[in-house]
């Protein structure tokens, strides 16, 4: 196989690191950048190395953040006996994109995954722990994903808070809006059964 | 090799390379395989493919190639099961930890299979009436002991194997793993490193419950022990960690699951 030199492999290495990239795809990026957008070559590699460099994790929710808390956990207006709990950063912004919710957050970074050694450590439950214990947050929402580590790690937490916590509760997974019954698949059909709202008479 | 519709259970799955995933799954008729998914994300009608590919649910994969590592083709439900939830979901992650443990690449099981899938169907049955402790016990001591017989570790629960003589209620018994059970006196020895005849008798004759399934469940661990090797089974540990702050009683942790 044809190389082009010792610095562009390790280009073309180093963006197979992104999700979703292969080998293929690497070498066009590595084109791309070199070839055609130099100067936006070097504003990426500036911002990857300022943003490796100053974004850690919040120490209050463990979100990504460039202070010691996040701008969600300093930001006055939110409610601080709202806590909502979720496994990523991602699960954050699409939160924070749906409105409506004006409570903080907590970011698990992951889920419960005994098999592969993912335990409540991990996942920063200590954490979680002691902010519950703090007496300031008097609601919980569990927002794991509905797979079924998700809803080990939510029944995982809800032991561990029930006697903390006056109110816990878990976001309702069901039929998507718009969707159509009949292309729902079948375990999510289950779980918008087993979750049921009732309308009357209850 | 190329098989359709094959039935499986998804023992688990993680990322794999570029945009893919390893699939571990327990086949009915291949055994244990290691399944390479491509773009299980991908948007399609009745929801990504990855969603499909739980744990826990029957299913009816497709695959193909050749050698240690196999390619999904294709993934059916293989019907629908009530949802697990609570401890009988953390039950039933111990199991597949067993078998991912303890089952061989390409190791034939059929029987091992529908013990699985039973197992499963009757957490799943545990979790939808919510009568938890009492019948999570017996499904997992039942399984374990059809594991145990599966993969030759089960010991002769009738006679004592040091002599041949048959099993006495009155007698009390060590349990040496891949051997049996061997007759010691009562005084001699610690009440859980020993175990009654009459428990002995009881799980022979399969009640897994009140104190013989007490026993029942030491004698799996017994046995199973110089099969797992030192490292301890972390859904077990885990599963233990969720009992801790509410088992207050020291009955409770005892009476605890797995
Ligand atoms: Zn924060």
């Amino acid at each position: 196989m044809y190389r082009f030199s010792p610095a562009m492999d390790a280009l073309i290495e180093g963006l197979r690191c992104l999700p979703g990239v292969g080998p293929k795809s690497a070498q066009r990026m590595a084109l791309h950048l070199l070839e055609r957008n130099r100067e936006g070559a070097l504003t990426l590699s500036r911002s990857l190395a300022d943003a490796v460099e100053r974004v850690g994790r919040c120490q209050q929710c463990r979100n990504l953040a460039e202070a010691v808390l996040c701008g969600i956990c300093s930001d006055t207006g939110r409610d601080p006996t709202l806590l909502c709990i979720v496994e990523t950063p991602g699960d954050i912004l699409a939160i924070e994109q749906a409105g409506g919710y004006r409570g903080r957050y907590f970011v698990l970074m992951g889920h419960l995954s005994p098999i592969d050694g993912i335990g409540p450590e991990e996942i920063g439950l200590p954490i979680l722990e002691a902010l519950a214990r703090d007496g300031e947050v008097q609601e919980v929402i569990l927002a794991t994903n509905p797979t079924v580590e998700g809803e080990a790690t939510a029944y995982y937490i809800t032991r561990m808070l029930e006697p903390l916590i006056p109110r816990l509760s878990r976001i309702a997974h069901g039929v998507p809006l718009g969707g159509e019954l009949e292309y729902v698949d079948g375990s999510t059909l289950a779980h918008a059964f087993s979750g049921r709202q009732p309308v009357r008479g209850s | 090799m190329r098989v359709q519709l094959q039935p499986c259970y998804l023992l688990h799955r993680r990322p794999f390379r570029d945009n893919s995933e390893l699939l571990d799954v327990f086949s009915v008729e291949y055994g244990r395989l290691g399944l390479i998914a491509r773009g299980l994300s991908r948007r399609r009608r009745g929801g990504p493919l990855g969603a499909l590919l739980q744990p826990f649910r029957p299913l009816l994969l497709s695959f193909s190639g050749k050698g240690e590592l196999l390619t999904l083709t294709g993934a059916e439900s293989g019907g629908e099961l009530a949802p697990l939830h609570g401890e009988a979901l953390l039950s039933a992650f111990y199991l597949s930890e067993l078998l991912l443990r303890l089952l061989q690449r390409f190791e034939v099981q059929p029987a091992l299979f529908t013990a699985y899938g039973a197992a499963i169907a009757d957490l799943s049955d545990v979790a939808s009436t919510g009568n938890a402790r009492l019948s999570l016990e017996p499904a997992l001591r039942r399984f374990e002991f059809r594991l145990l017989e599966e993969l030759g570790y089960a010991v002769d629960l009738s006679t004592d194997a040091s002599c041949g003589a048959v099993i006495r209620a009155d007698a009390h018994y060590a349990l040496v793993p891949d051997f049996g059970f061997r007759e010691v006196a009562a005084a001699a020895s610690p009440s859980n490193a020993s175990f009654a005849g009459t428990d002995i008798m009881a799980i022979a004759e399969g009640h897994f419950d009140g104190v013989s399934g007490l026993a029942a469940k030491r004698m799996v661990r017994t046995l199973l022990h110089p099969h797992l090797g030192s490292t301890p089974l972390r859904s077990r540990s885990m599963f233990e960690t969720t009992r801790g702050p509410r088992a207050q009683t020291g009955e409770e942790i005892e009476a605890g699951g797995v």
